[in-house]
Order: C-alpha cells, then structure tokens, then sequence
C-alpha cells in the first residue's frame, strides 16, 4: 500500500474521531456546517475589528465634544420624561468643511500621495518589470531583495533617513567633502524628504503587484508583435503597457490609500509646512482632544478613499464578465 | 553515402529546372552548448510553394522556422529570402509573417485591431488599412467577429484571425507553426483545403512546420523530412511515400513492412536478396546500385501486398503465413500475419464487395505475396 493512501487513511480516522464527530453534530443541530465555519472565521474577524471599529468611530463623529471622560457627548440620553432622546450633532462635518485647514490638508495629503505614487510607479516597473523578464531561478532572488527591508522596522527605517538628510549628515558630508556644496543643504523638514520617505517605504507594494502581472505576460505576444513590424518600444507601448494595467491599478492602489493617512513619515521627516491629514488627525485627538472632529475627519478620509476604489473595481470587474 | 553527402540535399528545381530558388538556406547549423538542434540543413524553397517540414518533436523544424523569422540567428550558414540576406536583419524588419501554433493573438484587442497591427505598424494611412482589414476579414469569414475580443472565439475562430493578422501584409514568406494543431479532426481537415485554397489565391510562399504526416501530404507541394536536425529526404508526397530514400523515412511516413537481407544475385535488370526474416529470396525487378552480398532493406507498403487462401501460380515473393489479428475498417481490412521467422507483416486489403466471405480469420494459414517492383530498397 503506498505511503498516500496510508495517510489519507490516517486523516480520515482523526475526522472520525468520537470528540470531532460530537462537536460536528453539535455544530450541525446549532445550523452550522463545514463551509459556514471557514466563512465565519474572517467574517467575524472583519465584524469585530473593522466594522464594530467604524460604527463606534461614526457615533463619536455626530457627537459633542466635552471635558469629560470620555471627552464625548452620548447620543442616547433619557430625558426628564423617561423619554429615550437621540441627538445627533452634524456640527463636526460642517466644522471640517468650513474652516480651509482641513481642506487644504486633504488636497495636500492626495497630492503628496499622488505625486508618491507616480514616483513608485517609474521606480518600480522598470524594476518589476526586470525581474519578471530574469530567469526563473533569479527572480526569487531578486523578490527576496524587495521584501528584505521588511525585515527591519518600519519606523526605523524611516529614522535612518533623518541620518542622511541632516545638515551633518551623510549626504551633506560627502557633498561638502567633494567640494560640490559650500554650505549644508537643507533636506531634513521639507516636502523633498517626505516624498523621499514614502516613495521609499511603499516601492515594494507597487512592485509586488506590478511583477505578477508582468511575470504572466506570454512572451510569445511580444514575439508576435516583433514579427508583425513592431520595434521593441513599441511593443512595449502597444502590448506590456496595456496588458499590465491591473498590475498598474493594484500597486498605485497600495500605495495611494495608506500614503493619503501617512502620519510617521511627515511626522519625523516632514517639516511644520508639511500638511497631512494623518498629521491633522493626530492633532485633533491627542493636542485638542477633540475627539468628535478628530473622528469626522477620519470619516471623511476613509469615504473619499473608498469611492474611487470601488468605482475602479467596479470598472474592472465590468471589463472581466465582457471578455 | 557519407552523412556530409546526406546533409548537403541538393533539391532538383521544382517543376522548372531554371526557375530560381526564391527562400535560400545555406548549410545552417544551430548549436546550443554542445547541443546541435540543426545540423547543416539547406534547403530551397520555390516562390509560391508550399513547403512542409515534418518531423518528430525536438527534430529541430521548429528552430528552422524561428531562424527564418529571425528570432533565432543560425550559429553559421546563412538564409536568403527573394535574394536577400537575412544575416543579423531583426524580426521585424524581416517579409516573412508567422503564424504561431499557440496563436499569440493580442488579448486587448478585438479582432479587427489584431489583423490591423501589421499594417498600423507599417504606417499605412487609416483608410487603407480599414478596406485591407475589411477584405481579410471577408476572406477569412470573420465578419459578424470583428468586434470580438480573441477570448470570445472559438479555437477555429482564433485560427483564422492568426492567419489573417499574419497574411495582412502580404509576407514574401508565410511560416505557420503546427498551424492546425490545435484543432479537432473534423474542422482540422476542413481548415486544411482552406489553407491551400488560400495559399493559392494569395499566391504566398507557405513553410509549414508539423508532426503529423497526413498534414504534410495534403498540404504540401514539397515535403522535407526531419529527424535530429537534418534533412533526410526532400520530396513530392507521392516522391517520399513511394521511394523513400532510407529506413527511417519509409516507417515516419505511412507505415510500412521492413525486411533486412543480403544481395545474393545482382543483375543489370533484377537483384535477388535473400532474407532470413521472410524465409525466403526475394526477388527485386529492376537494377539496385549495390555491392554483392551487401546488408540492405525492403520497404513494402501493406497495401501493395496481397493475401490469398491459395498459393498463386509464379515463384517470387511468395510466402506462407499464418493470419495473427485482423481489424476490419470499413473501407478496407488490415491483417497481421505471422510469418515462420516469427516476423509480423501488414497487410491491409480493400472491401471491395459488401459481403465479408473474403476476408480471412485469425489463424487460418494463407499465402502472402507482392509483385516485383512493389518494394523499395534503402540502404540504410
């Protein structure tokens, strides 16, 4: 008898093991099966830490702002009459729309992440794109290098880059020592640094995607191309381009969404011109402790980035049920 | 004959003798390492052929193919096509078109922008290109597709949009890899009178590269067998099914019954050869170029060989056999039959009537025969 069978023999007796067929029918009479099981795991994980989160969030959103602990007003108060009363305060969002500061932060966050993604994006393909093309046994070597800086905190690897930026810092001492500047430059607190950061830190989510859609591209296509008269360039234009535009929305996709909230970086590398949403978010609930604006405006961050990736899947999932 | 003289197949002009080879290739070797896939092939193609290479997977037709298109340069010889060298001159400035097995079609585009590409490309003006694309599609029969995206044809549709892409612009060379492999029996037979039908009207030079030999015959103006990177033997259909010119291409094209033997009589007009296997001599009734007593091969089609109940009256190529297996076909009957050597031969014998009494069943003692010019004699 072979060794496969023997072990499917094997797992099959533990499936059908008095414990496990008990809780199976337990289970069963409570109106669960196997597949609803599986299901439940993520659903009530999503349930707990994302949509409990968020509804809490909202309801602190429409709420006053006190000096109190918790620093909010209840929606839910029974009045002299024994009355339950619901009082829902739209002032925060009325607040956030009036006064230009957040506004302005917004744009400015999505313009930070915008021209940070853009960035990735002429970094990263040509490196995903390099990587796709290499042979088989090198790619996994050269992924493995995209994922090393992983390996090592987030927040100090955004720390290291105070080393190069400082005034004597390595940058500016090689540049001094090599005689090409005079005076220390300034990098340190300014927009450069933070785009430096964030493009920096998010290049591998714009990779990841971008490589396994390159990597699926049949290279036969381009050889069809080349027969057909198309010069490499074109080829690429005419044929990698286009077939690689999921790869292009997943990855900006990545990098776009967190990069808008980005509140480390402008934080450690940004200076105090350097407006972002997160920065402001952080304000609002640890400076003002006002926490009812503090949640309106993460509302309002999270409704404007959840409307065009839905718009984009949409569109997408349109295009796949066409063909 | 050396393997040098093998290799070195000079092609009689085809048809004409001063007609002027119109695709040129000249002792192309491909190495890869200490591999050779193509080991000194020339070969001419004459305008308006339809050339087949047949051979077995990894024979090297496919790397002739790819060198013709330039995808692959040749690591010596040289190609020529309409006069021209080929040397170093990258695929897309290469007149030769492709059609690839698995199609390659372009997934974002709908069929009318695939079979435009080509002609995009070559910067031809917009209203050209529509009324060329329109008179393709009409050819092919693609009209109600022309809005479709590959992914929403079928196997055959998607066939005809490669050859259509790949005819556009009226290559000087079309090559088509396998270019019915992909289909099932039925629509692959249809879509090879197609091809010839549009081969002829186009006037195009055809190279098409396949393993399967009844491809090969009904297509093919000129046949070029394959094996482990050379040419064995170039022919008409009929040449290299009737006078095969070694062992290995009598038995890749149709099959065929093989007896070794030794050349005991040699005359100006018919050679004897004594063979252990049929148990007897075997007469041949023309002159064999041969040396006495040299080791030699008789190839015999099944179907040019003969059952009977009765021993025929004459003396030559007669045999007794035992009938060992028969399956009957319909149009005809194929019957294994044992001979005392132990040899199995096939025979295969038309239904020429609707009643069954004459064909012979299993283990019934019969006598085989053939006529004296039926074989062919290889060498090698």
């Amino acid at each position: 008898m072979s060794s496969t069978t023997k072990k499917s023999s094997f797992i099959k007796s533990i499936f059908q093991a008095p414990p496990f067929r008990w809780t199976k029918k337990l289970l069963g009479k409570i109106g669960f099966s196997g597949r609803g099981l599986v299901i439940a795991v993520p659903t009530i994980w999503l349930l707990v830490f994302f949509l409990i989160p968020f509804l809490v969030i909202a309801k602190i959103s429409l709420s006053e702002a006190l000096i109190a602990r918790p620093p909010y007003s209840s929606l839910l108060e029974w009045d002299s009459d024994g009355l339950l009363q619901i009082s829902l305060n739209f002032g925060n969002y009325y607040y956030l729309i009036d006064d230009a500061l957040y506004i302005i932060a917004y744009l400015n966050s999505f313009k930070i992440a915008t021209i940070s993604t853009i960035f990735c994006l002429l970094i990263g393909y040509p490196i995903a794109y390099y990587i796709a093309k290499s042979p088989e046994n090198k790619r996994n070597i050269l992924l493995m290098l995209i994922i090393l800086p992983f390996w090592t905190s987030f927040l100090l690897r955004v720390y290291s880059w105070i080393g190069f930026f400082k005034a004597n810092g390595i940058i500016n001492a090689a540049l001094l020592n090599l005689g090409i500047i005079s005076e220390p430059l300034i990098m340190l607190q300014t927009d450069f640094a933070v785009y430096v950061g964030i493009v920096y830190t998010y290049l591998p989510f714009m990779i990841l995607p971008l490589y396994s859609n390159l990597v699926k591209l049949d290279d036969i296509l381009l050889e069809a191309s080349a027969d057909l008269g198309g010069r490499p360039m074109i080829s690429f234009f005419k044929i990698t381009l286009p077939l690689s535009v999921p790869g292009i929305i997943a990855g900006s996709m990545l990098v776009l969404i967190p990069a808008v909230g980005e509140f480390v970086i402008p934080a450690l590398l940004g200076g105090p011109d350097t407006l972002m949403i997160g920065r402001v978010l952080w304000d609002e609930f640890f400076s003002n402790r006002d926490w009812p604006v503090a949640s309106a405006v993460s509302i309002i961050m999270l409704v404007v980035l959840i409307l065009p990736v839905m718009w984009i899947q949409n569109k997408q999932n349109s295009n796949l049920g066409e063909s | 004959m050396t393997t040098d003289e093998q290799n070195i197949i000079t092609v009689q002009p085809w048809h004409d003798p001063a007609a002027k080879p119109f695709i040129r290739l000249k002792n192309i070797t491909k190495k890869f390492g200490s591999f050779t896939a193509v080991d000194n092939v020339s070969l001419d193609i004459y305008e308006g052929e339809l050339f087949c290479l047949l051979g077995g997977s990894g024979c090297g037709k496919s790397m002739l193919l790819r060198m013709l298109s330039g995808f692959e340069q040749p690591t010596s010889g040289s190609i020529e096509i309409d006069g021209q060298d080929q040397t170093g001159v990258p695929p897309y400035l290469r007149e030769t078109n492709m059609m690839f097995q698995s199609y390659a079609l372009f997934p974002h585009m709908n069929v009318e922008k695939n079979i435009a590409y080509p002609l995009v490309r070559a910067g031809y003006k917009k209203v050209e290109i529509n009324q060329r694309v329109e008179e393709i599609i009409d050819m092919v029969q693609l009209n109600q597709f022309a809005k479709r995206k590959p992914s929403q044809l079928s196997g055959g549709q998607q066939q005809r949009v490669a050859l259509a892409r790949s005819l556009i612009k009226r290559p000087k060379l079309l090559l088509l890899d396998e270019p019915l492999g992909a289909l099932d029996k039925k629509l692959r037979e249809e879509t090879q009178f197609e091809l010839m039908k549009i081969q002829k009207q186009l006037g195009i030079t055809f190279l098409v590269v396949t393993h399967d030999q009844e491809e090969a015959m009904t297509l093919a103006t000129r046949i070029g067998v394959m094996t482990a990177g050379q040419i064995k033997q170039i022919g008409g259909p009929q040449e290299v099914y009737e006078y095969p010119n070694s062992k290995f291409v009598s038995e890749f094209i149709g099959s065929v019954n093989l007896f070794e033997g030794r050349v005991t009589e040699d005359t100006e007009n018919h050679v004897l050869i004594s063979s252990k296997q049929a148990g007897c001599d075997i007469f041949v009734g023309h002159g064999v170029s041969c040396a006495p007593n040299q080791k030699l091969w008789i190839a015999i089609r099944p179907e040019k060989m003969n059952i009977s109940a009765n021993r025929l009256e004459g003396k030559n190529n007669i045999i007794n056999a035992i009938i060992d297996e028969v399956a009957y076909m319909g149009n005809m009957t194929v019957y294994h039959v044992k001979l005392n050597s132990g040899m199995i031969v096939k025979i295969t014998s038309p239904n020429f009537s609707r009643q069954n009494s004459e064909i012979f069943q299993e283990g019934k003692t019969v006598y085989i025969n053939w006529a004296d010019n039926a074989g062919v004699v290889v060498p090698s």
